[in-house]
């Protein structure tokens, strides 16, 4: 481990967190907002300070090639940095009482989770409700690929770090070099989010609401400028903007790049879209039948209630316009099942990810059928290919994995006196980026009601799902320290 | 717009190449080309060696055969400019270079091609299908190393510009010689002011583009330029005499051990050659003449001994195994023989070897590397060839009218770091160049660069070329 190399890409890391802040400061600005715009101000110089002194001494070496060591140990020392300072803002500007609670804002944001300690979100300076978005924006495509794209430099070294940050189980690259590979997700991700923009106004939100939600939207994060999140508009229409946008997020990203080239059918060919958004439909149409007549007198509404609320859990974007702990316990434990699928792999979700948890299914089945034909050969395939059986056996590990680290961080957050249901969707909600919860963090509460030490395992848990787990893990195995 | 958005800048140095093969020789081309900004797209139907290519380096991967026009397609051959098969077939190469003239005729190809059989065919191969542009024989390469060196006494490497009329040579600085602890504005007066010029300096494994402030010291790999008529005038001054190679002695009679045996024999040098196997003996016997073909062990020292070893000028162990070439050419140097030249393959070891004191070293896939690489090369770049442990090239180009480095004198031109102008010829002339010396339109320039300077060259020579 060289630690020159660390701290050099962790200090460029802070100081592109520290330029960001430039967009809250003028909106604060605009809105004539001094304490705001003081806050955002020092804010600001503290980040691109901190950054520059980490980055200056060793800058040499921001340009050499990195091992895989070293990636991982930069993109979880860069995350875990960048909430870091970005809590500062939330910290100076006394939103909350304690560094902590400020840090797990901080953090839910980057990590596009999106749960919340804020009873009262309209009190807030618009400054830093911006500043709220505007860190899921970041997090949500990744800071790392977004460095990527603009940082000539980062050449062979940025490659580990955007394996680092972006594992995926079957890895694709857009483009022969990692850069171009960056900036086209960006572009992507950068067009949907206008594009959002523009509808939400059409439904009569004004820009600065439309700004936001987009900015909380595509990253799938869920931050809301309003204390009833989504309800709080009281529109069809924005309801259906925002599930059509969900879902765009919910899709790899490359296959969005595909279709923008104009090929639109790799979305049906794709098989991970289709059972993604498979998977949607089903979940909707039984949810809406579920909640019909017990909840909504009408069709309609239980449709458009069912799908988004089905949507937003799926996706892990975490908007509400539904208390869905007055639903029957069957869509309950829908929405509790979709924190764990997630959604698509190279997309900006959270949870398992859908390839995954189709890839489980058929290596299941394919040990059931080998009981039936013990002389079969039958490998695991997925749209017609052969899944190497390195990679299924990786997908065994991350799951038992994730299931593991699920139960132990539930055990630990029930130990701090938390009830049983809050626990386990407390941490379901966090490792899978999603947001609200169920009792105690349901969606008409927050998570101020989590004790300090629970707190800072939600921190560490919303983490683990940002970078899925390896890549924080592994900073805690000894062996990973050794020379 | 929103495709418009999406869609491909028009970039000036987009060059997207496709390499089949990620053996050696691919992966090393890859390598070289992904530090300088090339899109790199590699086929293999080994997927380990995908493996290692995709975690080593930024480029793209395909798992399938490069013979195949579907693997071909999907690895994007139409929008590729440049397609480069390499595998360690030529059967494969020839095949995958069929199917991408079909796909896609407007892209260059180059073909590693090793069998005779088919380098005869060259010209058919050119202008009819496949259209190959270039033909590379790593092999053929090689035996023009061995005679380069052989050519220059006490030479590490050498490279010639310009048909040989400028020499670039590399040289190791013993610990008695004359120049060591000098600096380098002090040599102007030891060569009375003739052409000579040292364009770069090896020292500890690191290259060093230097300037007159920088000192030489005992144990520099020191790479210097001279006219071919001067050559042993520089040597003189590092203290080596001008000794011509009479006697050889080769070591392993595989295809480049007869093609060495057979051009030393039309040099009428005295040659030897040890080839273990008694058919192949029998067969370099009948098509060598004058050689001497012995059948044995070239490691077994009684042998070597009995063949006067020690009078030979210069051994040269080309068998298959290249652990037996080192082994071959220590045992040789300790009994005697004045200069070992062993062929090496593997990369890895490449480094090592100056280490326990073999200096000359060939390799067959480096050669092909580097040819390859010549013309890959962008621009008016003819020829390029790059110096012991791969980190600079020399390039050859003509300088255009609009060219940034024209009608100044070359210590007023913004030169990228790391990179020298290392000669101008102009007609029939040739300058080695001081900092006063103006490089005309359409002169010829030798620049040697660093690999980190390798795109900014590129960029100074050729800039404006892209509005012709």
């Amino acid at each position: 481990m060289r630690w020159g190399h660390v701290t050099a890409l962790v200090g460029l890391l802070t100081f592109f967190v520290g330029l960001s802040m430039i967009l809250p400061l003028g909106c604060s600005l605009y809105f004539r907002e001094g304490e705001a715009a003081r806050v955002l101000l020092v804010s600001m110089g503290i980040t691109l300070g901190c950054g520059a002194l980490l980055y200056g001494p060793t800058r040499k070496s921001a340009s050499e090639a990195l091992s895989h060591r070293e990636g991982m140990a930069i993109v979880t020392l860069g995350w875990i940095s960048v909430g870091v300072f970005g809590a500062i803002p939330f910290h100076l500007g006394d939103v909350f009482p304690s560094f902590v609670d400020s840090l797990f804002e901080s953090v839910s944001g980057f990590t596009t989770t999106g749960s919340s300690l804020l009873s009262n979100i309209e009190a807030l300076p618009r400054g830093l409700l911006l500043w709220r978005s505007l860190i899921q924006w970041l997090g949500g495509m990744g800071i790392i690929v977004l460095s990527l794209a603009i940082l000539p430099f980062l050449g062979v070294g940025g490659m580990q770090l955007y394996k680092a940050e972006v594992p995926s189980p079957v890895p694709d690259k857009l483009k022969p070099r990692i850069r171009d590979t960056a900036t086209v997700l960006w572009k992507v991700y950068l067009l949907f989010t206008a594009a959002q923009v523009l509808l939400l106004m059409l439904g009569n939100m004004n820009l600065f609401d439309a700004v936001c939600h987009a900015f909380t939207t595509m990253p799938t994060g869920g931050f809301s400028t309003r204390n009833v999140s989504v309800m709080s508009f009281h529109s069809a229409w924005v309801d259906g903007v925002m599930v059509v946008f969900m879902l765009l997020a919910g899709v790899n990203f490359s296959l969005h790049y595909q279709m923008l080239k104009g090929r639109p059918k790799v979305l049906w060919r794709d098989p991970e879209a289709r059972f993604f958004l498979g998977l949607v439909l089903v979940l909707i149409a039984a949810v809406t039948v579920n909640v019909h007549g017990v909840v909504y007198e009408s069709l309609s509404s239980a449709f458009r209630y069912a799908s988004f609320q089905v949507v937003s859990i799926l996706t892990t974007t975490g908007y509400v316009t539904a208390d869905y702990e007055r639903w029957p316990a069957f869509s309950q434990i829908v929405l509790v099942l979709c924190m764990f699928v997630g959604a698509s792999a190279g997309s900006t979700g959270g949870g398992i990810k859908c390839l995954r948890v189709m890839l489980l299914f058929k290596y299941a089945y394919r040990e059931l059928f080998r009981l039936v034909h013990p002389r079969s050969v039958s490998p695991v395939k997925l749209g017609g290919r052969v899944v190497p059986e390195a990679v299924l056996s990786s997908i065994c590990g991350f799951f038992l994995a994730y299931v593991g680290l699920f139960a132990i961080c539930s055990v630990l957050l029930s130990s701090m006196g938390v009830d049983l249901l809050t626990s386990l969707s407390a941490v379901a909600a966090t490792m899978g980026n999603i947001g609200p919860g169920l009792a105690g963090v349901g969606p008409m509460d927050n998570f101020s009601m989590i004790p300090l030490a629970g707190k800072w395992l939600l921190i560490f848990c919303m983490l683990l799902g940002r970078l899925e787990i390896y890549t924080v893990i592994i900073l805690l195995v000894p062996e990973f320290w050794r020379k | 717009m929103a495709s418009d958005f999406i869609a491909e800048p028009p970039r000036e140095y987009f060059v997207k190449i496709i390499i089949v093969g990620a053996g050696q020789v691919g992966f090393n081309v890859a390598s070289r080309l992904a530090t300088e900004n090339k899109e790199v797209v590699v086929v293999d139907r080994d997927a380990a060696a995908l493996k290692l290519v995709s975690e080593q380096l930024d480029v793209q991967t395909v798992e399938g055969s490069g013979s195949s026009p579907a693997v071909l397609q999907e690895a994007g051959v139409q929008a590729a400019d440049i397609l480069l098969a390499v595998t360690d077939s030529d059967e494969t190469n020839l095949v995958s270079c069929l199917f991408a003239d079909m796909l896609s005729p407007a892209t260059k190809k180059l073909v590693r091609l090793r069998n005779d059989d088919y380098t005869n065919f060259e010209n058919n191969l050119k202008e009819r299908p496949p259209h190959i542009d270039t033909i590379i024989n790593p092999e053929l390469e090689l035996v023009r190393t061995v005679q380069r060196l052989l050519d220059v006494p006490g030479a590490v490497d050498v490279a010639e510009f310009a048909d040989g009329r400028l020499k670039l040579i590399g040289v190791r600085l013993g610990p008695g010689s004359p120049l060591a602890g000098k600096h380098l504005w002090e040599l102007p007066r030891k060569t009375g002011g003739y052409g000579f010029l040292i364009a770069a300096i090896v020292r500890e494994e690191e290259l060093i583009i230097p300037t007159g402030r920088d000192v030489l010291k005992a144990g520099d790999l020191v790479y210097f330029v001279t006219e071919q008529n001067r050559v042993f005038e520089a040597l003189s001054l590092f203290d080596i005499k001008a000794e011509t190679v009479r006697r050889a002695l080769v070591v392993g009679g595989g295809r480049i051990g007869f093609r060495l045996a057979k051009a030393l024999e039309e040099k009428n040098i005295y040659t030897k050659i040890i080839e273990k196997d008694p058919r192949r003996a029998n067969e370099l016997a009948e098509n060598l003449n004058r050689v001497i073909v012995l059948q044995g062990d070239g490691s077994d020292q009684s042998l070597l001994s009995e063949e006067n070893v020690q009078d030979m000028d210069v051994v040269i162990t080309v068998t298959s195994d290249e652990e037996t070439n080192i082994l071959i050419s220590l045992l040789a140097r300790r009994m005697g023989v004045g200069k070992a030249i062993t062929l090496i393959n593997r990369f890895a070891y490449l480094p090592l070897v100056a280490a326990i004191g073999i200096e000359h070293v060939i390799s067959p896939r480096l050669s092909a590397v580097n040819t390859i690489l010549q013309h890959v090369r962008r621009g008016n770049v003819l020829t390029s060839v790059s110096l012991k442990g791969e980190q600079a090239e020399a390039m050859e180009a003509v300088a255009m009218e609009t060219s940034d480095v024209v009608g100044k004198p070359l210590k007023n031109i913004d030169f990228p770091k790391g990179a020298l102008v290392m000669a101008i010829f102009r007609g029939q002339e040739v300058i080695i160049p001081s900092g006063d010396s103006v490089i005309h339109p359409m002169d010829r320039i030798v620049i040697l660069s660093t690999q980190k300077a390798i795109s900014k060259v590129e960029k100074a020579l050729a800039v404006k070329l892209e509005f012709f």
